[in-house]
């Protein structure tokens, strides 16, 4: 037999169950991206409530609140900045693109990632997939999430949230497992019950590590959706995408410019809510 | 000999003969010791388990401070989890106001840790996202009492532990001796009545850790505790402990109050242990007196003490008079005399 007929037959396999799947889930895929689009719209009709200066004075109260009075002031005036670009209509795209992602995958990364941290023979199964997951090129999860929803946000989320699940998934399980033994042992001399050691113990454990998979999941998600661009997401990547392909050096780094300030500013406000999380030192939380 | 012992014997926790076997093959290792009655090295041996308690039996009273004594890896930690089943036991019962805790169902074993049973740790292990106050009223917490109330009563154990002015601040802000008497208030808060203490004071300066001592017998005594002490230090067992066990190789080698411990040691394990202890607190009077007929003086005029007192006392008692004995008296008649070689040999032996 011709070893060359074996790829071509997995070839085949592989096309035929993309189309069997894209003709017999019609229903199915137009429900996914109307749930899909639909949230992304509402989210970016929420950003687009108040005019540039008024989301740059929000960011930057928050950025006083919670890193400092210098980040604060740093980031109102980055943001300011995307807006004279003439990239602020880009930029909210692209932050609602990279919000409703993340969102999705923190709502199902996280309770995978508990189970996983309390199921042994889970967290086996999907140690290989994650890895798997992680070591792709990512623009290949483009690939059938095209063929099955066609040009637009809804591909591009579909893609990013795959992306962005696995650090989700895996910190999430970690921080379960790592729980010290000392305090397990505290909650079992206390009579507590399997619930309660779950939410007074285990989880506030947890926090740190599940706050630290939450910013790289929004980390993976930003790396994303400027290679979404491709596939006509909106937003700052398909900007980058038509620069590129125009040789538009300006536009391209002009963009490239409101993606950084954009990470910048979401990684360090979500650092610092970790920060805040781990107790002794979070001044903030003492009532 | 014994008051707390003697006036007060409801036993709270009755340990009959309990095994605990590490291993893969413990459950036939288990049925090997009750049919043919093997020892530690030959379960090694021959199954290839170790043995953390072999065949140990105890008995807690209500008010009694009872410490167990041994080095590390002498099964102390192990004995003590029997006693709440964080480890099931092997063999034998473990019997807690009267009930075969083996044979409690998940809930009930809960409610027992949560009511009647506390528990402190060498690692302290105070939840770190949590104020002092909120540490203190976490047994509280767990069994479903109202915030206002475990609040108050949280309070008022952080009162006891000299921590009024810190119940607001998180355990990283205190030093090791403040974070144990957290751990302690914890303990008292959830009010059991029978404390196990983990070893509670080996990770503190020698300073701190006498003064723990001391407040915390004042502590437990004053609110009529039963409390079980583990220890590698044979000087703290003495200081704090009603009774004392000293442990080796999983087995209890003895048992008996402190004077017994140090004048009659079992073995010569024990021996080698009491050897540095100082004994003039320790040796009392009716340990070390002789009969009234074998002294040639006359005992009319010689100065008086209680067969309790200590040999301290007895020299002090002494040095104030012109006699060269003491005259020991019980219940209003002379029951015998100490004299100062007496005294000496109580002090040498």
């Amino acid at each position: 037999m011709d070893m060359s007929a074996i790829p071509a037959a997995f070839d085949t396999v592989v096309d035929d169950a993309l189309f069997w799947i894209s003709d017999n889930g019609e229903g199915l895929f137009d429900a996914l991206r109307a749930l899909l689009e639909g949230t992304y719209d509402g989210i970016l009709w929420l950003l687009e409530l108040l005019p540039f200066y008024g989301v740059a004075v929000v960011a930057a109260l928050l950025g006083w609140r919670m890193v400092s009075r210098w980040f604060g002031l740093a980031t109102g005036v980055a943001l300011v900045f995307c807006a004279l670009m003439g990239l602020w209509t880009e930029t909210m795209a692209t932050l609602a693109l990279v919000l409703t992602a993340t969102v999705l995958a923190l709502v199902t990364g996280i309770p995978v990632g508990i189970a996983a941290g309390f199921l042994r023979g889970l967290d086996r199964v999907l140690e290989p997939v994650l890895d798997l997951i992680q070591t792709l090129p990512p623009y290949i999860y483009l690939l059938p999430a095209i063929a099955l929803m066609g040009f637009g946000p809804a591909t591009a989320l579909v893609a990013t949230f795959i992306v962005a699940m696995p650090p989700a998934i895996r910190l999430t399980a970690l921080g379960i497992r790592r729980t010290p033994r000392e305090f397990i042992e505290l909650g079992e001399a206390n009579g507590l019950t399997a619930w309660q050691m779950f939410t007074k113990i285990r989880l506030p454990f947890a926090l740190p590590s599940i706050m630290a998979g939450i910013n790289q999941s929004l980390m993976m998600a930003f790396g994303m959706v400027v290679i979404a661009g491709i596939v006509g997401s909106g937003g700052l990547g398909e900007t980058i995408y038509g620069a590129v392909r125009t040789l538009d050096i300006a536009t391209s780094i002009n963009a490239a410019i409101a993606i950084v300030i954009l990470t910048m500013v979401l990684d360090r406000l979500t650092q610092s809510a970790a920060a805040v999380n781990k107790g002794p030192s979070g001044k903030g939380r003492e009532a | 000999m014994d008051n707390t012992h003697n006036q007060a014997n409801e036993v709270l926790v009755d340990c009959r003969s309990v095994w605990k076997i590490f291993g893969s093959r413990a459950a036939a290792a288990i049925e090997a010791v009750e049919k043919r009655g093997l020892t530690k090295k030959e379960i090694l041996k021959e199954f290839n388990c170790v043995v953390g308690v072999s065949d140990a039996s105890l008995q807690v009273c209500r008010g009694e401070i009872f410490c167990i004594m041994g080095l590390s890896g002498s099964g102390k930690s192990t004995l003590i989890r029997l006693l709440n089943r964080l480890i099931e036991p092997s063999l034998g019962q473990v019997i807690v106001k009267g009930k075969n805790i083996a044979t409690l169902d998940a809930a009930a074993l809960r409610d027992m840790r949560a009511r009647n049973i506390g528990m402190v740790f060498q690692s302290v292990a105070l939840l770190p996202y949590r104020t002092v106050l909120e540490n203190a009223a976490f047994g509280l917490e767990v069994r479903g009492v109202a915030k206002d109330e475990r609040n108050k009563v949280a309070r008022a154990a952080l009162e006891k532990v000299g921590l009024a002015d810190w119940t607001e601040r998180f355990p990283s802000e205190l030093s090791g001796g403040m974070q144990q008497r957290v751990g302690l208030a914890r303990a008292i808060a959830a009010d059991p009545e029978i404390i196990l203490m983990d070893e509670p004071f080996s990770a503190l300066d020698p300073l701190i850790r006498r003064q723990l001592q001391d407040e915390f017998r004042q502590l437990t005594k004053s609110l009529g505790k039963s409390a079980v002490f583990i220890t590698h230090d044979l000087e703290e067992a003495i200081r704090i402990g009603d009774r004392i066990a000293i442990m080796k190789d999983g087995v209890i080698v003895q048992v008996g109050n402190a004077e017994e411990i140090v004048t009659r040691p079992a073995d010569d394990y024990v021996a080698e242990f009491v050897a540095g202890i100082s004994r003039i607190h320790l040796v009392k009077a009716h340990s070390i007196m002789q009969p009234v007929t074998g002294y040639r003086g006359d005992v009319e005029g010689l100065p008086r003490a209680t067969p309790e007192t200590d040999i301290s006392a007895l020299i002090d008692l002494t040095m104030q008079s012109d006699r060269d004995a003491i005259a020991v008296v019980e219940n209003g008649a002379v029951v015998g005399v100490v004299t100062t070689r007496g005294m000496l040999r109580g002090v040498a032996a």
